[in-house]
């Protein structure tokens, strides 16, 4: 019985240990000293985000680049980039600080800018670099048409709109605590009925078709831009700041100091109007990101 | 804290949206039986015609829900955010099942029965309701069935398009990302969907008794 057994056995663990023994060989050298591996989370601004840094690193050094896109979510990118499977992603503060630092939200942006740099630096040897310039949050949006005859700048200006005014909320907005009902309270806001809850796609139709009069989406989102409709600004602060920053390993920028000379230029050049359309020519245009970023980098001299 | 506490919990809310669901389930299944059950009788006998509706109805069944609403929203009376899209969009989801089996059940009937019938000096009429639909009623019957059942599925994505129902307590729970919430959706949902076959299953038996 034994034979039996072991006859059986033995090919598939010879089968296994040479296949595990090649994809090793092939995972070791492909990783090799001069290759640096950008990640990201699964959606469209962040596969933006990292396309930009991969050519920009392609441009500047005379390193390889590996892109690891889509990877899912905050959690599965954070453990990649500390065990060293990754050594750069586009993060947002609000998110490092909320989520994987486990700290309650915070308003002033510079605040959580320093805490969320000091405790990565001191926790996982991640260097967070300055912030690409714009902020994906919560973004109250109403109609190009409205905003011009009404004169709405900041989300204060509605308040004497809102008792006649719909809004269409998502399932997020409502229940998050940095959401809806904290925001009706810093605002002091009233509308005329109680909010439509709305799935977070048919929120911008649902605005356009003037089913609704204000929406809450996400201040990138691209279709915002395309739809000709505008963001209010959030002007007593209310919302936590999500500023996009690149988060690198220590280890890596020490070894190749030109990655950070191939980011910094990046620094504060990033609108959220320009986020907005480079994920709409992604998802709306159906356009591939590495042509996106590139036309980007060249209109902004990168 | 599990999912049966919350519900216990939560059961005033459980409760409401429950009826809320059923109220979706009953008004678009309502309209789907108004507009199916004759168009199926009518289109009994008109082969090119069943062809091009079933057709029609097949499309509607690959329309994705959000996308359906989408179409909607801008439609005046029957569109617009709430209730009314999701109650159109439901009934044309259960429109499929209703009409194919309704020909298909009527279409069925031992053609020596109807002879016979007609022997007996029936009008066209009275063959109907005489003897084409009671002894199609089964078939009838497991249409309704497969497609109340659809339904209170499908029901579940009228939360994306403020109509209210159980599916609120899954968008909630998938934006919280918390699954005790969207099992308080999900289960009742499916204890629901299990009871309606069930009787709807033996109303169907005792009439094929008959």
């Amino acid at each position: 019985m034994t034979g039996r057994t072991r006859s059986g056995w033995l090919p598939a663990a010879v089968f296994l240990a040479c296949l595990s023994a090649a994809l090793l060989a092939a995972a070791c050298g492909r990783r090799g000293s001069d290759t640096i591996v950008v990640g990201s989370k699964n959606f469209t601004e962040q596969i933006v985000l990292a396309e930009l840094f991969a050519q920009q690193v392609e441009a500047h050094s005379a390193l390889h680049v590996e892109r690891r896109v889509n990877l899912g979510g905050t959690m599965i990118c954070q453990q990649a980039l500390v065990a060293g499977k990754i050594d750069l992603y586009p993060e947002y503060t609000g998110t490092a600080l909320t989520a994987v630092l486990n700290d309650p939200p915070q308003n002033d942006p510079s605040a959580v800018y320093q805490r969320v740099q000091q405790e990565y630096r001191a926790r996982f040897g991640v260097e967070v670099l300055p912030p690409l310039g714009f902020n994906n949050t919560f973004a109250l949006v109403v109609r190009g048409d409205d905003a011009e005859k009404l004169h709405l700048h900041n989300i204060s200006d509605i308040a004497s709109v809102a008792p006649k005014w719909r809004a269409g909320f998502g399932y997020e907005f409502m229940e998050r605590p940095d959401g809806y009902r904290g925001w009706v309270a810093a605002y002091g806001l009233r509308f005329a009925s109680e909010p439509k809850i709305l799935d977070l796609g048919l929120l911008y139709r649902a605005l356009a078709d003037r089913q609704v009069d204000i929406v809450a989406g996400n201040s990138t989102d691209g279709v915002i831009a395309a739809l000709g409709m505008v963001v209010l600004q959030d002007d007593r602060h209310y919302f936590p700041p999500y500023e996009a920053v690149p988060l690198v390993r220590r280890a890596t920028l020490d070894r190749h100091p030109e990655v950070r000379m191939a980011l910094d230029p990046l620094a504060g050049k990033i609108s959220e109007e320009e986020m907005r359309r480079m994920n709409y020519a992604v998802d709306g245009e159906h356009r591939d990101p590495a042509d996106v970023v590139r036309e980007f980098r060249t209109a902004k001299h990168f | 804290m599990n999912w049966f506490e919350f519900l216990l919990r939560n059961r005033g809310e459980v409760l409401a949206r429950s009826v809320e669901h059923i109220g979706l389930v009953a008004a678009s299944m309502g309209i789907a039986l108004l507009i199916g059950l004759p168009l199926g009788i009518a289109l009994v006998r008109r082969d090119r015609a069943q062809r091009w509706v079933l057709s029609a109805a097949n499309i509607v069944q690959t329309i994705p829900s959000l996308a359906l609403f989408g179409f909607l929203i801008p439609v005046p009376w029957i569109g617009g955010v709430g209730a009314s899209t999701a109650i159109v969009a439901l009934a044309l989801y259960a429109l499929l099942p209703i009409l194919r089996n309704t020909c298909t059940g009527i279409a069925g009937v031992d053609p020596a029965v109807i002879e016979a019938a007609r022997g007996m000096g029936m009008t066209q009429r009275q063959l109907l309701w005489q003897v084409q639909l009671p002894l199609a009623a089964p078939v009838l019957l497991a249409g309704i069935r497969v497609a109340t059942v659809i339904s209170i599925g499908v029901a579940t994505i009228a939360a994306a398009i403020g109509a209210g129902g159980l599916g609120v307590f899954i968008f909630r729970g998938v934006a919280m990302v918390n699954n005790q919430v969207i099992l308080a959706g999900a289960i009742p949902a499916a204890l629901l969907a299990v009871v309606v076959d069930l009787s709807l299953g033996a109303f169907q038996r005792s009439l094929a008794q008959k």
